[in-house]
């Protein structure tokens, strides 16, 4: 019987890749094809976020400032040093990674409050290099003209192309986290969520654990700033303001955290449905989005989703 | 050789010393229980065994290797395991994960596997599983396992935590006031569980307040008092021990 829901698992899951595949059969209008695109890269970010916040508990909110080391490595390699998109991808990703861990190493003993403050602190720099650093990252005006990405002789060009691709590491990303959450490590991870002394007795390596969550999200942070680099074709510090990291949060908890992996897309298709609806309102677009997250929350304080909240 | 063989372990906080040089040893299959009046030091003296504080003195020696000072994760996976005085299950998730959790120094699945070697990566985690449901079949529990640890009744999850800290395959299992809480009969039903463990194989240490609890459980009893280890004996001997009773009049009545 067990087999069976699991199989059925599957397909359900076989079915909606296979959907998405076939979007842009249907789907020619370059402004939707436009947004498919933004969730995507939502998506990936908060598959990552998904697991350093809804399973391992650790509130970052600097999620932007590793999206913006992935963005900035693949910019910087691809119009100064000639490389192609698939290495300064593997690049973004494994520089993600390792400012992932550095991060995360000296944090691994502190208490939740004062990660928080530390990851925030993190971003802010973050943001500020990127905006003063001007030989190296043109400051605000952003590094611009980011060639076309090639993968294997095949030239992405359209929305159609980049939504492919986008797709692609999407699927990438949720077939590896959910290779890991469904082993001891996730199981690991959700007890440091939980309580961490009872977890350090059950002989899990804590900080270690930790570490692991964290960089590992990161390293999937990094992957879709690869991906908005050459989708933008510019990078500038504006879009991995503070603003950007507290959005993903956001999407994560309306969508939902922890075991249903998939619970945090939800929040990712209100939270930018909401921005573009609301697009003509300008500021009181925040105004409404705030709204939307009071809302979900007093509602279903678990996500829309979600299957854990946050301990009460 | 004795399983646990702790020597004049000392934890200081500052000016205040909480365990003052305790000696003990626990043989294979035995359990040994230790009571004491609030505040003796019985849960500290724990606590610095298993590695939740660093002993300032002394030596922790298990299994003839000298263990004093590691980390908690360490020594569990050398096989310690124990339950808390205040339940600590994980309660947002389920029974069957919560148990799982406990077994996670059993389940050898490096971490590279899971890409590499995904079938045998796989295969480990439903050996575990398997391990995992027999040992709720066993406590009782299997029919919850999907349940939310904190939807069972209190008396459920003081067995779930216990069944945690077995899923390690502990050579020694420390259970601290097990029984807080719990009417008589509910009481009851834990000393038939853990002396049928105990024939099973489990070497076991007891915290407890409650006497009757105690002696009936315990092979052999230690009495400790303002940190330091008062008396020991079979439980025949301390309840005869005008010592003893003293020490407890003090507090609380005599039952």
């Amino acid at each position: 019987m067990m087999m069976d829901s699991k199989k059925r698992k599957w397909l359900l899951l076989g079915g909606l890749i296979a959907c998405l595949l076939l979007v842009p059969m249907f789907v020619t209008d370059i402004y939707i094809l436009s947004i498919l695109n933004v969730m995507v890269v939502y998506s990936i970010l908060c598959l990552g976020l998904n697991l350093i916040l809804g399973f391992t508990g650790l509130l970052s909110l600097g999620h932007a400032a590793f999206y913006g080391i992935g963005a900035y490595t693949t910019a910087i390699l691809m119009t100064r040093y000639d490389f192609g998109f698939v290495a300064a991808f593997c690049a973004s990703a494994v520089l993600a990674l390792v400012a992932g861990i550095v991060i995360a190493i000296p944090t691994r003993k502190v208490r939740g409050d004062y990660f928080c403050l530390i990851t925030l602190a993190f971003g802010e720099i973050f943001r500020l290099v990127a905006t003063s650093w001007i030989e190296f990252t043109r400051g605000a005006m952003g590094i611009v003209r980011i060639p076309m990405p090639k993968i294997f002789g095949i030239a992405i060009v359209t929305e159609a192309h980049f939504y492919y691709l986008g797709l692609g590491i999407l699927i990438v990303t949720y077939l590896t986290i959910k290779a890991i959450t469904d082993t001891r490590y996730g199981r690991a991870f959700i007890a440091i969520r939980e309580d961490e002394l009872a977890a350090d007795t059950m002989g899990i390596n804590t900080p270690i654990y930790k570490i692991m969550a964290f960089s590992i999200g990161c390293l999937f942070a990094g992957m879709a700033g690869s991906f908005l680099a050459v989708y933008q074709t510019v990078v500038t510090p504006s879009n991995f303001r503070l603003e950007e990291s507290c959005l993903m949060i956001i999407m994560v908890i309306v969508g939902g955290m922890g075991r249903n992996l998939l619970a945090p897309l939800a929040g990712v298709i209100v939270m930018t449905v909401a921005t573009e609806v609301f697009r003509s309102t300008a500021e009181y677009r925040m105004l409404i989005i705030g709204l939307i997250m009071i809302l979900v929350l007093l509602l279903r304080p678990q996500g829309i989703f979600g299957s854990s909240s946050f301990k009460s | 050789m004795p399983i646990l063989d702790t020597r004049d372990v000392t934890k200081q906080f500052g000016g205040l010393v909480a365990v003052n040089q305790v000696s003990m040893t626990v043989n294979k299959n035995e359990i040994v229980g230790i009571i004491g009046p609030n505040g003796a030091g019985k849960t500290s003296f724990i606590n610095a065994l298993t590695g939740i504080y660093k002993p300032t003195g002394g030596q922790v020696l298990f299994q003839g290797k000298d263990i004093t000072g590691f980390p908690a994760y360490k020594i569990a996976k050398h096989g310690i395991a124990r339950t808390f005085q205040n339940l600590r299950v994980f309660s947002n998730i389920s029974v069957l994960e919560n148990v799982l959790i406990g077994a996670h120094c059993r389940i050898d699945n490096p971490f590279h596997h899971i890409f590499l070697r995904p079938l045998r990566s796989k295969k480990i985690e439903q050996q575990a599983y398997a391990k995992v449901i027999a040992l709720l079949k066993n406590v009782g529990l299997e029919e919850k396992k999907e349940s939310l640890a904190k939807n069972l009744s209190y008396g459920e999850q003081r067995t779930l935590e216990i069944c945690r800290a077995l899923a390690s395959d502990p050579e020694l299992l420390i259970l601290d006031e097990p029984c807080a809480g719990m009417n008589s009969a509910e009481m009851d039903t834990l000393a038939d569980f853990v002396k049928k463990l105990r024939d099973d194989g489990q070497t076991i240490v007891v915290i407890e307040h409650n006497m009757c609890f105690m002696m009936a459980v315990s092979d052999r009893i230690i009495v400790m008092t303002e940190g330091a280890k008062f008396r020991e004996g079979t439980p025949a001997e301390i309840r005869n021990d005008l010592e003893v009773q003293k020490v407890y009049l003090g507090e609380q009545e005599v039952e």
